[in-house]
């Protein structure tokens, strides 16, 4: 919900910040045509760009998320060496986990009688 | 895993943390994938991919070979004749320990592309899982000279080499490692960890200096500081060390200690008395023997 906000306030910022550059090249061709003097934007207009800005701004920071540290070793505080020298493209699956599965069928073992029946023999 | 997540959406945000994160939970993956996320598939769009092949892998990882051979079938009609899906194949043989059949299938992967890295790799897990590990060490090593930069297997060969008892070779990946990554503190503390295994004055000295570092970086890590004290009990008990550098390690060791006392006692709940620690580490120390 909170990035539906700041899409909109993005799109509404980005909408105002053009539509306050229009107004004010606008501006300038009607003092061109009556001649009067550029001295300096209109307040208003000023006023809608720098809100504009502040707002699209703001949608941006919301859409891109979080900073990251620029510590390097930040990052690692938390982390133990499980995660860390864990090696996905080395798995290997020869190991005891394979016993907890429910598939898992154990290999045969010698019973006692089959002991019995060398010796005797 | 205890209670069950019916919300997908939160499944898949932790399935996709967990692939990012680079962690190993095959059995929770497996049994969000059964409960949950096998019903939403359809909705996971371009992410469902990534989502199947880590669960075949989880799949295998916990010898749930059903669930792990549905998603390859799935992968296989998605994408026919990719080397990727080749290389889960391969580790589903290696699963079924049908050793030389996934050797061949990496094989002609390799000859199809001869800058895979990942279907090399596997050959080395192969070889050591069969137990051949002098072999795995040797298709390693080749496997370095070609790929370098790899971290993980750089990782690899030092944990291969510490099973052989080989210390000094463990101790070399493991400086190749920490220039890689000179702000990880958990490559210091292994490589301390290590040079203290080895033993000897000079190794000592190397492994207290390594464990200052680690501790320096990271001072929530306990396991270095552990290391410090340990290694500065074992150089100021050596015959060799002079009287003033002996003074200087105990100063250092009952720092360590009271570094690691101090965080007990943070941590501390009324069945746990921190000061009865500071008397059982007294106790605390690794000799030679005789």
């Amino acid at each position: 919900m909170a990035v539906v906000w700041a899409r909109l306030a993005f799109l509404a910022g980005i909408i105002s910040l053009f539509h306050a550059g229009y107004s004010a090249a606008q501006h300038r061709a009607y003092m061109r045509i009556t001649e009067q003097e550029y001295t300096s934007l209109p307040t208003d207009i000023g006023v809608q760009g720098l809100m504009s800005l502040l707002l699209t701004m703001y949608g941006i920071l919301h859409i891109a998320g979080d900073f990251k540290e620029i510590r390097a070793n930040v990052q690692l505080q938390n982390k133990s060496w499980e995660t860390v020298g864990n090696r996905p493209t080395f798995y290997t699956f020869a190991h005891r986990g394979r016993a907890l599965s429910p598939n898992y069928i154990p290999p045969k073992s010698k019973s006692l009688l089959d002991n019995i029946e060398n010796i005797s023999s | 895993m205890a209670s069950l997540d019916l919300d997908w959406e939160e499944v898949r945000e932790q399935l996709r943390a967990w692939r990012e994160d680079n962690t190993r939970h095959s059995e929770e993956v497996i049994d969000m994938w059964e409960y949950c996320l096998k019903h939403y598939k359809h909705k996971l769009g371009d992410e469902r991919w990534m989502v199947e092949e880590q669960v075949v892998v989880a799949g295998l990882d916990s010898y749930r070979l059903d669930i792990a051979e549905h998603s390859l079938v799935a992968l296989n009609e998605q994408f026919p004749g990719s080397l990727r899906v080749r290389k889960l194949k391969g580790m589903r043989l290696e699963a079924l320990e049908r050793f030389d059949e996934a050797m061949d299938v990496y094989d002609s992967i390799i000859r199809q592309d001869e800058t895979n890295s990942t279907a090399r790799k596997r050959k080395v897990a192969v070889l050591r899982g069969q137990g051949r590990i002098a072999d795995a060490i040797k298709e390693l090593t080749e496997y370095l000279k070609i790929f370098m930069s790899d971290g993980e297997a750089w990782q690899e060969l030092c944990d291969l080499y510490l099973k052989e008892g080989d210390y000094s070779k463990a101790a070399f990946c493991m400086e190749e490692l920490i220039l890689t990554n000179p702000h990880n503190h958990l490559y210091y503390t292994r490589y301390a960890e290590i040079k203290y295994t080895q033993g000897g004055l000079d190794n000592m000295e190397i492994a207290r200096s390594y464990f200052c570092q680690a501790a320096k970086l990271n001072p929530g890590n306990v396991r270095a500081l552990y290391g410090l004290f340990l290694s500065c009990t074992q150089v100021s008990s050596s015959t060799k060390c002079s009287a003033q550098k002996k003074k200087e390690t105990q100063q250092l060791a009952t720092w360590a200690l009271k570094e690691i006392a101090d965080r007990y006692s943070k941590c501390r709940t009324n069945a746990m008395d921190g000061s009865k620690i500071l008397e059982t580490f007294g106790s605390l120390s690794i000799t030679e023997k005789a």
